[in-house]
């Protein structure tokens, strides 16, 4: 080197000139090889801190959003729970209701019945009571005509015994209806009825009828009485409303 | 001297902005290779030093080491052999051992200085 520096001065520049070209090649190799590898390892370490921090900070954040459905999904069902359960609570008392509206409706009509407002119509026991025949024997007229009492006695038998509706010659009894004998007749409230006296009763025939004619009942009572009693069962039977003018 | 300077500033700009992704197995042949140019280049100093110094022995070493280094780590990557650890070893001993001659030698010049420098005082 210096040997050729010593030498030869023209040339002298030109091999300078020369080194300095390998020289820089030389470094910017290096350099780039030095800096390549830098940026590398640094790509490198960034990357493993992506895979490893970023995936798990993104299965956790996936993870904590599954529990967050979960427990969401949990609150709902239980929602679900506590709204089946109501709607059959619901469900339960309208059912109840309805029992109960079924069973007011009977007693209803049965109240109905009872106070005759409406008219009615079904089977029953239809009695007669006539007046016993003149017996010259007598002196007393009354051992033999029908008294209210007969009637009473027909009508609270044939109430006990299950009847519904009950009319007297086609004027419907009610809770507050009176009978009250005038001479020899009979008023029912307010109207009055000559003998004979039909007593309709809606119910069960069989029973009432059965009823009338159990042993020393008011059937026979009523015969003792020199009354004339009729019994007439499984008719149909209508009755006029109690606020029915007849 | 500046053209050198320049080339170093050129390459290393240069290989921040390349973008080139290589697969990670390989970043071990780049490592060696930095190994290698960094010996190669002390090894120049150290030539230059004791005034052996030769432009194409330095040259051809530069280059040389590097194919030499990442080729060896290559073999050892597909051989399932760290070879790459004999690169290392080999190119760490050798830059230890011219960094140690590169001081050994500046030290001597130092202290000699200082005698010239003393003595005809």
């Amino acid at each position: 080197m210096k040997k050729q520096n010593n030498q030869k001065k023209p040339e002298n520049k030109r091999y300078r000139f020369s080194k300095s070209i390998v020289f820089s090649l030389v470094f910017l190799v290096l350099g780039f090889i030095m800096a390549y590898s830098y940026s590398l390892s640094q790509a490198k370490q960034e990357a493993s801190e992506f895979t490893g921090g970023a995936f798990s900070q993104e299965e956790e954040r996936v993870r904590e959003e599954l529990i967050e459905q979960q427990e969401r999904n949990k609150e709902l069902r239980a929602e679900i729970e506590e709204k089946q359960k109501s709607v059959q609570q619901f469900e339960q008392s309208f059912a109840d209701g309805e029992e109960h509206f079924a069973d007011y409706a009977e007693e209803a009509e049965a109240l109905r019945l009872y106070l005759g407002v409406l008219p009615v119509e079904g089977n029953g026991l239809k009695v007669t009571l006539q007046d016993g025949e003149y017996n010259s024997d007598s002196a007393n007229p009354n051992d033999y005509i029908v008294h209210e009492s007969h009637v009473f006695q027909v009508i609270n038998e044939l109430y006990i015994s299950g009847a519904e509706a009950i009319a007297i010659n086609g004027q419907r009894i009610h809770a507050n209806s009176y009978i009250v004998c005038t001479g020899p007749v009979i008023t029912v409230d307010g109207v009055q009825y000559p003998a004979p006296f039909t007593i309709e009763a809606i119910g069960e025939s069989d029973a009432l009828e059965s009823s009338m004619k159990l042993a020393g009942g008011v059937m026979d009572q009523l015969v003792n009485d020199n009354i004339i009693v009729t019994m007439d069962a499984g008719q149909k039977i209508t009755m006029p409303a109690l606020l029915t003018e007849s | 001297m500046w053209l050198s300077i320049l080339g170093l500033i050129l390459g290393i700009s240069l290989g921040l902005l390349t973008d080139i992704q290589i697969p990670p197995e390989y970043a071990n042949y780049l490592s060696i290779a930095v190994l290698a140019s960094l010996d190669t280049l002390f090894g120049g100093i150290r030539a230059h030093l004791q005034q052996v110094y030769d432009d194409k022995v330095f040259v051809s070493g530069f280059f040389f080491n590097i194919i030499l280094a990442a080729g060896l780590a290559f073999l050892g990557v597909h051989l399932g052999v760290d070879l790459y650890l004999a690169a290392i070893f080999a190119f760490g001993v050798r830059l230890f051992q011219n960094i140690a001659v590169i001081r050994r030698i500046i030290l001597a010049k130092w202290a000699e200085k200082k005698h010239v420098s003393e003595t005809p005082s």
